[in-house]
């Protein structure tokens, strides 16, 4: 009896993880779409990395921690971060939670725990590994998980991050969301070692997993959560998938790279997914069918809906430099409005 | 030619005519830059002279600076000026200081390329301005071009100096405006503003991106203004400054980094100290505000025709 009931929960837990990494790619297209026509500013679209993503999150509680970066947005939607809070921060309108300050796909979502994106790659890093000291020190159960490209582990921010974590054994999970690119340089350019191996060094576990594989990302990054909460220290985890996407909308890949996986094809981790829930019984074609149409609907509503949102106020622009406001601020403010 | 293709022609000259000539970055190879200004030069002179690096900002500047100790000239290129920070103690604690820690013995000649300021939708961390940090940093030079024909003559001075070079490109420039740029090499001198319109009312100084903000402002609303463009931010031409200063007795510096603490503090700390017996109106700064750099709201920031035009009066007007 309680397997039968356990078996429907994990059940409704995959059908769950498939519904955001669909979501996530009709997200996708419609911002690349929009961002064609003129109607939104830039994007870093997240295609070919919803399993690592949604993998890594179903792993996560509720109360843990994530110093996210730019292309998580499977992950946020995951999470439950409501759409219209993605579509208000692309767009910078006066509802975005950071007031229109931030380019697009710099996404916050506070009440879920995602702790905000800079540019700067891999400087969330070290503050990640800070939020997992706090979490130790003031003995809570949660933990933190922070990701970052392949790229970024070139920084001397992944070093001193992967650093303190070891020798702090914090409540800390590094996830490497290694799409084999950094903008145009392929990662047999961007290190010598894998990007796994380095953990070695540090005195960290490393594992290494298919990133296009929901199931194997889900058990791995579940592992080293349970490691992290048992008080045995960091794990780097480098997930593999692949960036099928331009970099940004402002990339050209044909620049620089010839081959591609194909929105829909055999390596898409999308329909990799749906093949291994099929096979397990969890999904089926008409599931599927709903689940896409459900998406699209969604999308176009809250895209339209959003857009009608004016921009913020210009006051505004002046708040939250501080706490309290400067004089040199408010000089400014009245010379400028 | 626009700012991009002059910046890039300069680069293969140079190259051509010198082997010792290093760029390295990110994204500049193959795919030439995610400006484009080192576009094609991969192709022609082979990955060992144009080098895709890690992502590794420290790294990249570091680098160059060895190469600079030991007989090259490179030619790092930081994406974006708000990458640069992690390279800060490569660039204070080396490039700057190496001269004179070793009385001359060892130099450091490089120029280290990057695009900043904003005026292009980047937000915070794509539009930043921050000359200051390296104008106030002893051993640098700081230069920055406001047109294609100074661009391509200021880089080629800067790769004639035996100094390291902070070469600050408005990236809103990049592709604002075509010029006649000669194909071959020529020098635009380093440490000479250029007095870009002649007038005998007022005084601006300005350079970067705004140098055309207010030219455009001057003309349309026929102020009889000198416009100084700094090019060389450090060390600026006090000499050209005290000349106009003495003729037109009023004085508007503009940029687009904040207030505090921006060149224009210097330029009016500098201009007091020398001829505050010439003013007849306090110098007024038309700057940006002294916030990070919105995204949605960038326009506000930025300073304007308004503004400008608002600061002329105020100081015109003064009695
Ligand atoms: C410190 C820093 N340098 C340069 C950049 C410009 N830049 C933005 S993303 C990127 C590549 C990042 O590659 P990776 O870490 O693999 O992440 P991906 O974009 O592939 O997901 C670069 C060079 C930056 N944002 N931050
Ligand atoms: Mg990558």
């Amino acid at each position: 009896m309680t397997e039968n009931v356990n078996e429907q929960v994990d059940k409704e837990k995959y059908v769950r993880a498939y519904g955001a990494m669909v979501l996530s790619r009709t997200f996708d297209r419609k911002i690349i779409t929009a961002q064609r026509q003129g109607r939104v500013g830039f994007y870093t679209p997240t295609m070919g990395q919803e399993a690592t993503q949604v993998g890594a999150s179903m792993a996560l509680d509720k109360d843990d921690l994530i110093f996210e970066y730019y292309r998580d947005v499977p992950m946020m939607i995951h999470r439950g971060v409501p759409m219209e809070k993605l579509l208000d921060q692309i767009m910078g309108n006066s509802e975005d939670y950071a007031k229109g300050r931030q380019m697009p796909s710099h996404f916050i979502a506070r009440d879920n725990n995602f702790m905000s994106i800079q540019s700067p790659v891999a400087s969330n890093l070290p503050l990640a590994t800070g939020a997992a000291y706090a979490l130790k020190y003031r003995k809570k159960n949660s933990i933190v998980l922070t990701t970052f490209g392949d790229g970024s582990t070139s920084t001397p921010d992944f070093h001193a991050a992967m650093n303190m974590a070891a020798v702090y054994e914090l409540p800390l999970v590094f996830l490497c969301e290694n799409n084999q690119w950094a903008i145009s340089l392929p990662i047999e350019k961007q290190t010598k070692a894998e990007i796994w191996k380095k953990a070695e060094g540090y005195g960290m576990e490393g594992v290494k997993v298919d990133g296009n594989d929901l199931l194997a990302t889900y058990k791995a990054t579940a592992e080293a959560v349970r490691k992290a909460r048992d008080g045995k220290g960091p794990t780097l985890i480098e997930a593999v998938s692949f960036r099928m996407g331009p970099h940004s909308t402002s990339d050209d890949p044909n620049k620089y790279r010839s081959n591609t996986v194909q929105d829909g094809s055999d390596q898409d981790p999308i329909i990799l997914t749906e093949k291994a829930l099929k096979h397990m019984g969890i999904l089926n074609d008409s599931m599927i069918e709903k689940i896409k149409s459900e998406a699209e609907r969604i999308v176009t509503e809250k895209f339209e809906e959003r857009e009608k949102i004016p921009p913020p106020e210009p006051s505004t622009m002046f708040d939250d430099v501080y706490e309290e406001m400067s004089w040199m601020v408010k000089e400014e403010r009245g010379e400028i409005l | 030619m626009n700012m991009v293709q002059a910046l890039n022609s300069e680069l293969d000259l140079r190259m051509g005519a010198d082997d010792s000539i290093i760029l390295l970055g990110e994204d500049i190879g193959i795919d030439g830059g995610v400006f484009r200004v080192t576009d094609g030069l991969q192709a022609k002179y082979g990955q060992e002279r144009v080098m895709d690096t890690p992502l590794e900002e420290l790294g990249i500047v570091g680098m160059a600076i060895g190469m600079a100790t030991t007989g090259l000239r490179p030619v790092p290129e930081i994406q974006f000026q708000d990458f640069i920070y992690t390279a800060f103690d490569q660039i204070v604690n080396q490039m700057a200081k190496m001269r004179y820690r070793t009385a001359g013995r060892i130099t450091v000649p490089m120029v280290l390329r990057t695009p900043y300021g904003g005026g292009i939708r980047g937000g915070l961390y794509h539009s930043q301005s921050g000359e200051t940090y390296f104008a106030h940093t002893a051993g640098l030079t700081v230069v920055t071009p406001s047109n294609p024909y100074d661009a391509k003559g200021l880089l080629s001075s800067s790769m004639d100096l035996n100094d390291p070079v902070v070469f600050l490109e408005p990236k809103r420039l990049y592709r604002a405006q075509k010029a006649d740029v000669p194909e071959e090499d020529y020098k635009v001198p380093l440490r000479k503003a250029n007095l870009v319109r002649s007038g005998d009312d007022l005084t601006i100084i300005t350079y970067g991106s705004m140098v055309p903000t207010v030219i455009q402002t001057v003309e349309k609303n026929s102020l009889d203004a000198d416009v100084l463009d700094l090019r060389t931010l450090v060390p600026m031409d006090i000499d050209s400054i005290v000349a106009s200063v003495k003729k037109t007795g009023r004085v508007m510096i503009v940029h687009e980094a904040p207030r505090t603490l921006g060149m224009g503090s210097e330029i009016s700390a500098a201009i007091s100290e020398r001829v505050i017996e010439y003013l007849y109106a306090p110098i007024v700064r038309v700057t940006g505000p002294d916030t990070p750099f919105p995204y949605r709201l960038e326009e506000y920031y930025l300073p304007n025709e308004r503004r400008i035009l608002a600061a002329a009066r105020k100081i015109l007007d003064f009695r």
